[in-house]
């Protein structure tokens, strides 16, 4: 087994450094974090939780922001500029708050439907040093449009929820439109006010927890309803994310579970829609996995029409390739190459070099305060094998990685990668701050697709984009969150071409059922595509030609009748 | 002279009976015998160790200490030919005396201490727990009190009571009070050195830091058991042959064989704190087997509960202070690094130091002392973990387990880490090893008036 070594010594890093540098004679990610002005480094509370990132367009210029969470130091919201460079306005926008709270993980969604995307923060304690047993809320922002925020925690249900809560994603899974939320929660949360905390209430608080499964009432108030919906698992969760493993178009949860094999392993459940209802499907689909899950990317790499799931892991990942309709998952990791020792978090499937398949990478990070570097991994797909290229392609940064975002810094078409770090506790032999890379390896043609959904969710989180270039499918999910390690990806859908100059059909299946399909595209460009106001597909055609054929009859009848009165 | 009017019926288990106490008050209760009444709060003890969260094989040990010798202590006044461990023990000296001209109903002395002691030391258990200690208290009670004057009840009680109270008092001093409140020092850096232990990847336990690294410092309950000497480690040395080597190397091989026995031993062994009564738990259980295979006076019983739940007290406090001594590695971080990047052990690492095994010390300790009071022979079953669902990732059954001696159950704990991976030879030997020593100083306190150990 060819495993990257990742317990390295200074030397040997130092050496592999300069020789990312130096190294030019193919082109390579490139850390601009300098001169992108980001500037962050995550601040944990303890020790090994958090650092999470949104992409999301705070004022709908056309160009992707970044939020990032800080832990106990504060965090930001960075404006890009369109210029490769990006300004820090937190100051000012009403987010604040935010610096009340150790934040872990963020997503973005717009909750209320009025076109500005808006923000919900996990935390896991507050800042001030006075809570005994570490809980607070997560945190609901609003935006105003103006790149301000409001915050409505309290206003939207959200205030007595005290949790240890680790990563947040929003998905439809009521196929309402309204944006509903899956928020994972690693201690035993507590409802309300806490008042006196006796010693049994300390020793109980590290006990397993129930997540949050929060409904989104017509953007006004959210509910949990967890056990509703028939989630009763405890566990060490970190989140989870909604996708349509079965391609049934509606949104199902993949949820990780730290500690899977002591406490409560991996869950897939099945969404049940239009029945309010989650299946538990862990055990026949083979993803009840017993391991240390981090985190997820959601892909479909072998273009087989079905998604895959990249599971982060303490040591080895597993990448679990979806056999189709009813058959179990199946780890491929070891066979086709993604299986290097490192304890990992975050994870991207994105088609990095738009050669027309999904590359994978892998945020890494020692557990903090144990603090051995790691570098990140770049698994290059080639033909549904995978080569490790961190080193070659410079993007094997040694921070204390933990969540990962891909999103097209710079509006060219590529899908640039954005690394949020840790501060190590201890002494670390290089600076582990948050990472910025541009992506300069793409080579052929690209297609992104931004989906403003009507009945739908604003941005087409749940829907599904598939494009048929050349006689080949391929297809792509838009991430609501949860995905990577408490972090949210670019919800434009972004599709590497190779040499395609013209995408034959872009097909949308919006959440609910409809379909549209646009034909003859050309690539190299970014399209938005409206949800139009069409009935659902094939089977509701049916309903309208039989209830338009009823009520021909009963209008006939009805005339009949009437014709026989007047006799 | 114990006062007892008690027929024995028969030796319905606790929950036969409060089933029946609670159907059938107004009608003719099932009786419990004296020794009946020690062994249930035994199990009482053991449930209460069990379903307290946060607990770690640490306190546990430290609690089963003060519970047993509280359980001794309630009654030894009624029993001439014994010694109290008032003045015995390092620093106890103001446990209560009773008053020799009046009488005294011991079960019900040693029924109200062991619910006092019981809620003291595990007061950070739950409200339902309570409920439970309350409710054995008040089942003895009301099965004892007949027949026996008010004022020998209240007197019996109270005098149950205050000696919990004062021994009580005195664990305060010992360093572990409340210690479930510190399980891990997050503010301690410890050494960073080739050999020295890393936190756990295939970890039992979410904490990065270990476990109660100050425990070493406790107070012992024997004061002999602070001058035991330090053991032997063997040097550092990665070079494949060495004997530190091979150490390691022996836990790779032995684990690419294991057998299904030598896995279910390892799964019986493992006594998490998080599902079991712990490792010193298992030993205090022992005792509770050997009582019931002999024909033991309440005394007796006592008396074997103080010497196991000290022994095992104070062989933690030793292998703790060793562990942080010596901070050494486990196989799970020089395997991985030296023999085969893969690996990884059969059960995952508790979160604390390898060197010696805690699992090996306090199991020699409890033989030692179980040998000193039955002999050497005792043919009993294990059924500890009867019942547990098997453990699938392992695809391994909880397998009940006999025994012809008190040493062999001890071997089959030490063995049973170096199948799971997570001890080397070494650290089971030496803590076998150093369990005597500490056993020992336990058996050769006063006990008899007769000297007589």
């Amino acid at each position: 087994m060819k495993n990257n070594l990742t317990l390295q010594t200074i030397h040997v890093i130092i050496f592999f450094l300069s020789l990312g540098m130096t190294s030019v004679a193919q082109q390579t990610f490139t850390d601009i974090t300098k001169s992108s002005g980001i500037d962050h480094e995550y601040q944990v509370y303890e020790g090994t939780f958090g650092g999470g990132v949104t992409v999301f367009d705070v004022n709908n210029d056309g160009f992707e922001d970044l939020y990032i969470t800080g832990g106990i130091k504060s965090d930001r919201l960075y404006l890009n500029n369109g210029n490769g460079t990006f300004k820090d306005i937190f100051e000012g926008s009403g987010l604040e708050l935010t610096n009340e709270y150790v934040t872990q993980g963020v997503v973005s969604a717009d909750v209320n439907k009025d076109g500005f995307r808006d923000l919900f923060i996990t935390t896991i304690t507050t800042t001030d040093g006075k809570n005994i047993i570490p809980r607070a809320k997560n945190l609901l922002f609003l935006n105003l449009g103006n790149s301000t925020f409001k915050d409505v925690t309290d206003a939207y249900g959200l205030e007595d929820l005290n949790s240890f809560s680790t990563g947040p994603s929003f998905g439809d899974f009521n196929a309402d439109g309204y944006p509903d939320l899956f928020v994972g929660n690693y201690f035993q949360e507590f409802t309300g006010k806490l008042g006196i905390i006796k010693d049994a209430t300390i020793v109980s608080a590290n006990q397993t927890a129930k997540s949050y499964l929060l409904q989104n009432n017509h953007g006004e108030k959210f509910e949990n309803i967890y056990e509703d919906y028939s989630l009763g698992h405890k566990g060490f969760g970190f989140g989870g994310v909604f996708t349509d493993f079965d391609n049934d178009q509606d949104q199902d949860l993949l949820v990780n579970q730290d500690f899977g094999y002591k406490a409560v392993p991996n869950f897939l459940y099945r969404n049940e829609y239009p029945n309010e209802h989650f299946e538990d499907v862990s055990k026949e689909t083979g993803m009840d996995l017993k391991i240390n899950a981090m985190g997820a990317a959601v892909g479909d790499y072998n273009n087989d029409g079905w998604m895959d799931y990249y599971i982060t892991n303490i040591k080895f990942n597993m990448l679990m390739e979806n056999q189709g309709k009813g058959l179990p998952f199946i780890d491929k990791a070891k066979e086709l190459g993604t299986y290097n020792l490192a304890i990992s978090w975050g994870a991207n499937f994105a088609d990095f070099d738009h050669d027309e398949d999904l590359d994978l990478f892998v945020s890494n990070g020692d557990l903090n305060p144990n603090c051995t570097p790691m570098g990140n991994f770049y698994f290059e797909n080639n033909k549904n094998t995978f080569t490790e290229k961190g080193r070659e392609l410079a993007i094997n940064d040694y921070g204390i990685g933990r969540g990962s975002v891909i999103f097209d810094m710079d509006n060219d078409g590529d899908m640039d990668l954005l690394v949020v770090n840790q501060k190590p506790i201890l002494n670390y032999p290089i600076p582990s701050t948050t990472k910025l890379f541009r992506n300069d390896i793409a080579k052929g043609n690209w297609l992104k697709v931004a989906l403003k959904g009507i009945d739908a969710e604003a941005n087409g989180i749940g829907s599904r984009v598939s494009i048929i270039a050349n006689g080949k499918k391929i297809i792509r999910e838009i991430d609501g969150g949860g995905s990577s390690h408490l972090s949210q990806n670019s919800v434009i859908a972004h599709f590497g071409l190779g040499v395609n100059k013209v995408v034959d059909s872009v097909i949308v299946d919006w959440t609910g059922g409809k379909q549209q399909i646009l034909t003859q595209v050309d690539a190299n460009q970014l399209i938005d595509i409206v949800e139009m106001n069409t009935p659902a597909k094939d089977q509701s055609y049916f309903w309208y030609f039989l209830s338009t054929i009823l009520m021909l009859i009963i209008a006939f009848i009805l005339y009949r009748k009437r014709m026989l009165a007047k006799k | 002279m114990i006062i007892s009017k008690i027929n024995i019926i028969n030796r319905l288990p606790l929950f036969l009976l409060l089933i029946f106490s609670i159907a059938c008050s107004t009608t003719e209760q099932a009786k419990m015998d004296d020794k009946d009444v020690a062994l249930e709060w035994a199990n009482m003890t053991l449930y209460i160790t069990r379903y307290t969260p946060s607990n770690s094989p640490t306190f546990a040990s430290r609690a089963f200490g003060y519970i047993g010798l509280t359980m001794y202590e309630s009654i030894v006044p009624g029993f001439i030919e014994y010694n109290s461990m008032n003045g015995q023990l390092n620093g106890l000296e103001l446990l209560p005396k009773i008053d020799p001209t009046k009488e005294y109903n011991w079960a019900l002395s040693l029924n109200a201490g062991q619910s006092e002691i019981l809620k003291k030391i595990y007061v950070q258990t739950s409200g339902e727990n309570i409920q439970k200690i309350d409710s054995l208290e008040q089942l003895v009670f009301n099965q004892v009190q007949h027949d026996i004057d008010n004022e020998t009840v209240l007197r019996s009680v109270s005098y149950g009571k205050s000696v919990a109270h004062a021994i009580f008092e005195w664990s305060k001093t010992d360093g572990g009070h409340r210690g479930y409140l510190h399980n891990f020092d997050k503010t301690m850096v410890h050494p960073d050195r080739p050999g020295s232990w890393k936190p756990p990847l295939f970890a039992q336990s979410f904490s990065h830091h270990p476990l109660h690294p100050h425990w070493g410092e406790n107070r012992t309950f024997a004061a002999m058991n602070e001058t035991i000497s330090d053991p032997q480690i063997i040097p550092y040395d990665t070079t494949p042959g060495s004997p530190y080597y091979q150490q390691f190397e022996n836990v790779y091989l032995k684990d690419l064989e294991l057998t299904q026995l030598e896995k279910e031993a390892a799964i019986w062994w493992g006594d998490d704190p998080d599902v079991s009564f712990t490792p010193p738990g298992h030993s205090y259980y022992f005792a509770t087997l050997a009582l019931e295979g002999h024909d033991s006076t309440l005394i007796e019983c006592a008396q074997v509960y103080a010497q196991v739940g000290m022994a095992v007290a104070d062989a933690f406090i030793n292998c703790w202070k060793w562990k942080y001594q010596f901070f050494t590695e486990r196989p799970n971080t020089f395997i991985p690094k030296y023999i085969d990047e893969e690996w990884e052990s059969f059960w995952p690492d508790p979160p604390f130091p390898s060197f010696p095994s805690g699992h090996a010390i306090q199991a020699a300790t409890a033989a030692t002392v179980l040998e000193h009071n039955f002999g050497k022979k005792f043919t009993f079953t294990d059924r500890a973990h009867e019942g547990r669902e098997r453990d699938e990732l392992k695809e391994t059954d909880f397998v009940i387990r006999s025994f012809d001696s008190f040493w062999e159950a001890a071997q089959e704990t030490a063995d049973s880490r170096f199948y799971g991976g997570i001890h080397t030879k070494l650290d089971n030997e030496v803590g076998l090893e150093k369990g005597i020593e500490i056993a020992k100083n336990i058996n050769a306190l006063e006990w008899k008036k007769t000297n007589e150990k």
